[in-house]
């Protein structure tokens, strides 16, 4: 199921700007290696739940994944063929705000190999451009 | 014995001579420690990223000061790739030092042929321990992990007179667990609406006004 939060402050949001590259959560954390945004947007629920499904099937039960962005900003629209106007449109779907440098998602467990060809197939799903990440020396 | 490297003083400061000198293959420093001042250096950028990626903590500063120097802290860019600024500190060789070293697994788990997964939890640990006996890592021998079973922190084989100065003595570095599956697209559903804070009682404030 797509991820989405469980309580909200506002049904609604701004829709903001992407500025500047991230500061944090730009390593490797939890896994040995990771997938880095090169690219910022808006990474919607679906596409993240894309993302872990490819992975999720080439991995099979070997290794751990490990997705590090979470869909928080809700994303409206107003239905087609709608006069302007008439105030904000409804919740659509629900995104996550990437910056570049972003680690997306993380896996362990398995080799580098396997994690670069696991990290393929997860890539052709994403909107953004990303690359492979290794941990980051101490 | 430690690793030599040649360090300039470096007399212009600010963000943009510190930018031009990483143009220029520099990378900016700082040593500090032992109540005496701090001096402001630059070090060359390739020899000090071979350092790092050698694993390489107690450094023999030479050139414009001769002094050992231990390795405190490394900035790096966005993209983790370039290495922004480092921190020495003064060091003298049975200094105790406080310090965080990467650990690592080695062997294979026979959990993994019983159909198990190695999960590490914790990757780096704090230790302290004589400057002169800095450990690269700490290495983790797997070769025992049979399924449902784990490395804690207190069972890490550390080097001589080094302690752990963090965490519970009880966490688990290192366990083989059964793979939990994800459930996959089938058992997608249609998710609802979060829950809003503090909606209900806004309705009650207007139920009031009216």
């Amino acid at each position: 199921m797509a991820l989405m939060p469980k309580r909200v402050k506002h049904r609604k949001s701004q829709r903001g700007r992407i500025r500047g590259s991230a500061s944090r959560g730009n390593r490797v954390v939890h896994g040995d290696y990771g997938l880095q945004a090169m690219q910022g947007g808006w990474l919607s629920a679906a596409t993240l739940e894309a993302g872990r499904i490819a992975a999720q099937q080439y991995l099979r039960t070997e290794g751990r994944l490990y997705i590090r962005v979470f869909p928080h900003k809700p994303i409206t629209s107003i239905p087609l063929e709608t006069r302007m106007g008439k105030g904000k449109g409804e919740p659509e779907y629900w995104a996550a705000v990437i910056k570049p440098g972003t680690v997306l998602y993380e896996v362990s467990g398995i080799s580098e190999e396997a994690a670069r060809m696991c990290f393929t197939r997860l890539a052709h799903k994403m909107p953004v451009r990303v690359r492979f990440l290794r941990r980051r020396p101490v | 014995m430690a690793l030599q490297l040649a360090v300039e003083s470096r007399n212009l400061q600010g963000k943009r001579n510190s930018r031009r000198l990483r143009h220029s293959g520099q990378i900016p420093a700082i040593l500090y420690g032992h109540g005496l001042e701090c001096v402001p250096l630059s070090v060359a950028s390739d020899v000090l990223s071979a350092a790092i990626r050698h694993g390489s903590r107690l450094v023999q500063l030479t050139g414009a000061i001769n002094e050992s120097a231990f390795i405190r802290e490394l900035q790096w860019d966005t993209w983790g790739t370039h290495i922004v600024h480092v921190d020495f500190t003064r060091i003298s060789e049975h200094e105790i030092v406080e310090i965080r070293v990467p650990v690592e697994l080695r062997g294979e788990a026979p959990g993994v042929r019983e159909g198990g997964v190695v999960v590490q939890l914790i990757h780096e640990v704090e230790i302290a321990c004589p400057a002169s006996a800095i450990p690269e890592k700490i290495d983790v021998n797997i070769n025992h992990l049979a399924l449902e079973q784990s490395v804690t922190l207190a069972s890490l084989e550390l080097p001589e007179g080094a302690k752990l100065t963090a965490g519970d003595p009880e966490d688990i570095v290192v366990h083989c667990i059964v793979p939990v599956e994800m459930p996959e697209e089938g058992a997608e559903a249609v998710p609802g609406e979060p829950e809003v804070i503090g909606a209900k009682a806004e309705e009650g404030e207007e139920e009031k006004e009216d």
